[in-house]
């Protein structure tokens, strides 16, 4: 097997333009300026301090959005180990900086930025996953052998990321490798298999957990057990939600939000503040909104004319998919609350720029098309 | 594009079994195929979650809609402290209308398991960083402890030390759910609620009696005080403590129908939340744990015992122009009138004398019997552990000295409640009550003992009538409300001598009198006197006053109509009435130039 799979076709750059979906953009920045908004809200109708600032993120975002829709995938392909070496390494320095601290650690500053390793991770592990299977015949792809690889560039990154720790970027990373492996065809009695295995552990896994970790599943499966420790969250944001209705109260006028029982509201909690203003309807909506990106990046995922550029899309596409999962289904009380941002709407430039990267991903994916 | 790809698909079907020739350029059909039921797998699954989340969404705005404003989360507040009441150990104590006295809270209490801390001097350091009102060498020692993995380090932190003693991260401090008593009016009911320890069991208080109902039962302990009378009592005697510089006061509200406290008030007092940082002097109950030499307000006693036996009338009454000699003492008048008086002349004028020859008439044997059956003989029956019994001579020692100073007050001590019992059934038509700090249903059948006849309580009442028109209840006067009551001036025993110096100057009353409702108790312990007070510090000058601004305050809350004091058949019902007395135009004298 060979890399031949890539036209030597070139794109010229009028062709990319015509290529980029004016829609799938409008959709998207419909999105991050109904965030823009509800952080305006979220300080009681000021541009500080989070709206204004969310701003300049979003110009960020955009500019970066631009450049890898613009780069030919042939680059992308080629630097996509690099970019994955990168990313181990600053999560490496992460965990030795963390050691050395003595306490946990997310962050790492190169410069005047400060980098979160394991948000460049979370692109890095699907381009370098992308083109893995780019080299990989379909036939091989049922092999067990197969595997070996990507399970280890998925794994390692998850349990760095554990340690950190932060779950729900684990998880995100963990679920995006396995429906890249899932959907490059590998056999699926071994999925089959590893649900039951997870199933029938889940009983013996209990004995092992610690008091603390009981009581945290406890509790989210009865949030009303510490009402005013663990269970605070959730229970503030399903009232919160549960006072909107079908229309909510308006913009600006959330009570739950705006008299601070709401916890997180400009970050975690940010969908629970415009359900509670703007109700069943507003909340339904932005859910719509969500679903067209996603959609839009499957559909891109079908018709892309190469295998890198199909699995980086639809990676890119659940990628997205679970971040905007966990965490509505954290504030509504679906899953327990792990402590991840909304893509597009929550307050954080790390998360908007790496989440508008992704998308970019997508797009780039749409403007390299030709076989 | 599409088509194009289907068409790649149907070339590939055509040659599906034949595997060797993988076509080397664009993008392989196996892949299009594979991909696309794949796809369309992960596609359902995600789509099935889209759902979710807006059936989620739908059933959390619409389905368990709330519609809330401002209130949103005190309404649903609620509907979660039900839930949490059924885990709170606890009971509440509320009042008689509800008001929440006392609750328990969950709250984290820190311990450490010492065999998992890596750097006890560290930990030790940070920690004391957070709680500085623990000591460093102290903590240090506790974390480094061997063969032990259990120490207590601080229990009931706040929500923010909990926060923050998690975020120092340290490994071996753990958290245990506690439980807290919170008194949510501080200091205001501090003797009839009482306290509870640490671990929520009530040491004081009705915290104290009731400690099982409360253990056990989820509804609150509804009690019979008013916080609001509460408040009001405790602030007018705390004024009062101030401008004469007392050392102490004390006040009690009753229900003169049901033996209901609807206020009970002792200072200084202290906080139950920190009771640990109470002064005894503050832990004590004056009302009930405390016994004192009434003074005058036992004549009223003396009075109702000899009208009631019969033994003297309105009209009759005794020369209080000499002092008494007994033995060795002498019982003087206080600034007396040195002539006969008539009965209701010795109580407007608080005669000593004529207090102890009337007793005398009545006689010692009958005298105890009235006594014990007013409930002064034993302790009082209320719901607090804090109850001291009164002093009395044995029987064999009731000398005929002891009748008479008993007669006014004094070689006896009660406590403020037995008292306010006793007058309560003065004026209720002659039946004494259990005092309670329990709300009595309405449906409740409240028993009691006939004491007086309902002639002599309503004599009673004219008696005290009096003294507030014509004596030195005076100052208690609140126009509309018919208050009625004695004053009372008891000096101290300092050194074992009665001091001349040190006082407790009281008040006892009744309002309205015409039909009463509430007996009000005060006292103000060594008051010193005032330029207002003409320099006085007794009864009248300190304890009627301070009576009648507590009554002035508390009889519209308590529901009590005003009524027009002159009016024929008021008057009737309240005014001393017999033939030929100097005292009786004396009183309508005095009512006509009101």
């Amino acid at each position: 097997m060979s890399k031949h799979y890539f036209s030597k076709t070139e794109h010229s750059f009028w062709y990319k333009i015509k290529q980029i979906s004016l829609p799938f953009v409008f959709v998207i920045l419909s999105i991050a300026s109904i965030g823009i908004l509800m952080l305006y809200s979220a300080a009681n109708g000021e541009w500080d301090p989070w709206a204004s600032t969310q701003l300049v993120h979003l110009s960020i975002a955009l500019v970066a959005f631009i450049i890898v829709t613009f780069i030919d995938t042939h680059f992308w392909y080629k630097c996509a180990y690099l970019l994955y070496a990168f990313a181990l390494i600053l999560l490496l320095a992460v965990e030795i900086k963390g050691y050395i601290g003595m306490g946990a650690q997310r962050w790492i500053k190169i410069g005047v930025l400060n980098i979160q390793p394991s948000e460049i991770m979370r692109v890095a592990v699907i381009l370098a996953i992308a083109r893995y299977y780019h080299n990989v015949h379909i036939h091989q792809a049922r092999y067990i052998a197969t595997l070996i690889v990507p399970l280890i560039l998925c794994l390692i990154p998850v349990a760095l990321v554990m340690r950190q720790p932060d779950l729900g970027t684990a998880l995100i990373i963990l679920s995006v490798g396995v429906a890249l492996v899932f959907l490059s065809g590998a056999a699926k009695r071994l999925f089959v298999g590893a649900s039951v295995m997870i199933a029938a552990s889940i009983p013996i896994a209990w004995h092992f957990l610690r008091p603390y970790q009981k009581e945290r599943i406890l509790t989210f499966l009865d949030p009303e057990r510490d009402p005013l420790g663990t269970g605070y969250h959730i229970i503030q944001s399903k009232i919160a939600l549960g006072s909107g209705g079908l229309t909510g109260k308006g913009f600006l006028e959330g009570s739950q939000s705006h008299l601070n029982f709401l916890p997180e509201k400009q970050t975690d909690f940010i969908f629970t503040m415009l359900s509670e203003e703007f109700g069943f309807i507003g909340g339904a909506s932005v859910i719509f909104l969500y679903f067209l990106i996603i959609a839009y990046g499957y559909k891109v995922g079908l018709t892309a004319t190469t295998q890198f550029s199909r699995l980086t899309a639809l990676g890119m596409t659940t990628g997205f998919f679970c971040y905007v999962f966990i965490n509505m289904a954290m504030v509504m009380g679906i899953l327990p609350v792990v402590g991840e941002p909304l893509p597009l709407l929550s307050y954080g430039g790390a998360s908007l720029v790496t989440t508008f990267i992704s998308l970019g991903f997508i797009m780039n994916a749409r403007t390299h098309d030709k076989v | 594009m599409i088509q194009k790809l289907m068409e790649h698909l149907r070339h590939n079907n055509h040659h599906e079994s034949d595997d060797s020739h993988p076509r080397m350029q664009g993008i392989l059909p196996e892949f299009v195929e594979t991909a696309h039921s794949r796809i369309f797998i992960l596609n359902l699954f995600f789509i099935a979650l889209f759902g979710l989340m807006v059936l989620r969404v739908a059933d959390l705005t619409i389905i368990k809609y709330k519609p809330t404003q401002f209130c949103a989360s005190l309404e649903t507040g609620e509907e979660e402290s039900e839930k949490a009441t059924l885990q709170t150990k606890r009971g509440e104590i509320v009042d008689r209308n509800g008001i929440v006295l006392a609750t328990s809270l969950f709250t984290a209490s820190l311990y450490a398991d010492p065999s998992e801390i890596i750097d006890p001097k560290e930990s030790a350091k940070q920690l004391v960083s957070l709680l500085p009102e623990l000591g460093l060498a102290e903590i240090e020692a506790k974390l480094s402890v061997e063969n032990k993995r259990f120490v207590w380090l601080q229990r009931h932190l706040t929500p923010r030390q909990h926060h923050d003693i998690n975020a120092l991260g340290i490994p071996g401090l753990h958290f245990e759910k506690t439980e807290k008593r919170v008194y949510l009016h501080g200091p205001l009911a501090s003797h009839v609620l009482g306290f509870s320890d640490t671990d929520s069991n009530g040491i004081a208080g009705v915290e104290h009696s009731f400690n099982d109902y409360l253990r056990t039962n989820s509804k609150p302990l509804q009690l019979s005080l008013d916080i609001r009378i509460q408040h009001i009592l405790r602030e007018e005697i705390l004024q009062t403590i101030d401008k004469h510089k007392a050392i102490g006061g004390m006040g009690t509200v009753m229900d003169v129908q049901t033996g209901e406290i609807v206020a009970m008030v002792s200072l200084p007092d202290f906080d139950p939340n920190q009771a640990n940082l109470a002064k005894d002097v503050e832990r004590f109950n004056a009302n009930t744990a405390g016994v004192y030499e009434l003074g005058s307000g036992l004549k009223l006693l003396t009075a109702a015992m000899a009208l009631d036996s019969g033994k003297v009338t309105f009209a009759s009454g005794y020369d209080a122009s000499h002092p008494i000699t007994v033995g060795r003492q002498q019982i003087h008048d206080y600034r007396g009138q040195k002539r006969y008086l008539t009965l209701p002349e010795i109580i407007v004028h608080s005669s000593n004398i004529g207090a102890a020859k009337m007793a005398m008439d009545v006689g010692a044997v009958k005298q105890r019997e009235y006594l014990a059956r007013f409930g002064l003989f034993k302790p009082t029956r209320i719901e607090l552990p804090e109850v001291s019994r009164p002093l009395f001579p044995s029987t064999q020692n009731w000398k005929d000295v002891n009748t008479m100073t008993i007669a006014f007050g004094h070689g006896m001590a009660v406590s403020p409640v037995q008292m306010l019992s006793a007058i309560s059934t003065l004026v209720n038509g002659g039946i004494l009550y259990r005092p309670t700090l329990v709300k009595k249903q309405s449906s409740e059948e409240i028993f009691g003992e006939r004491v007086i006849s309902e002639k002599t309580s309503l004599q009673s009442c004219k008696l005290m009538r009096s003294v507030v028109l014509e004596g030195t209840g005076r100052k208690a006067a609140v126009p509309g409300y018919l208050v009625a009551g004695k004053s009372g001036t008891a000096e101290k025993i300092k050194n074992g001598r009665y001091s001349k110096t040190a006082n407790l100057a009281s008040f006892i009353g009744a309002f309205p009198i015409h039909a009463p409702r509430y007996v009000v108790f005060v006292m103000i312990d060594e008051p010193k006197g005032t330029k207002e007070t003409a320099g006085y510090a007794t009864g009248g000058w300190i304890g009627s006053p301070l009576a009648g601004r507590v009554i002035k305050r508390i009889a519209p809350i308590l529901g009590i109509q005003p009524v027009d004091e002159n009016d024929p058949s008021i008057l009737k019902r309240t005014l001393v009435n017999y033939t030929g007395s100097k005292l009786n135009g004396v009183h309508l004298a005095a009512v006509k130039t009101r």
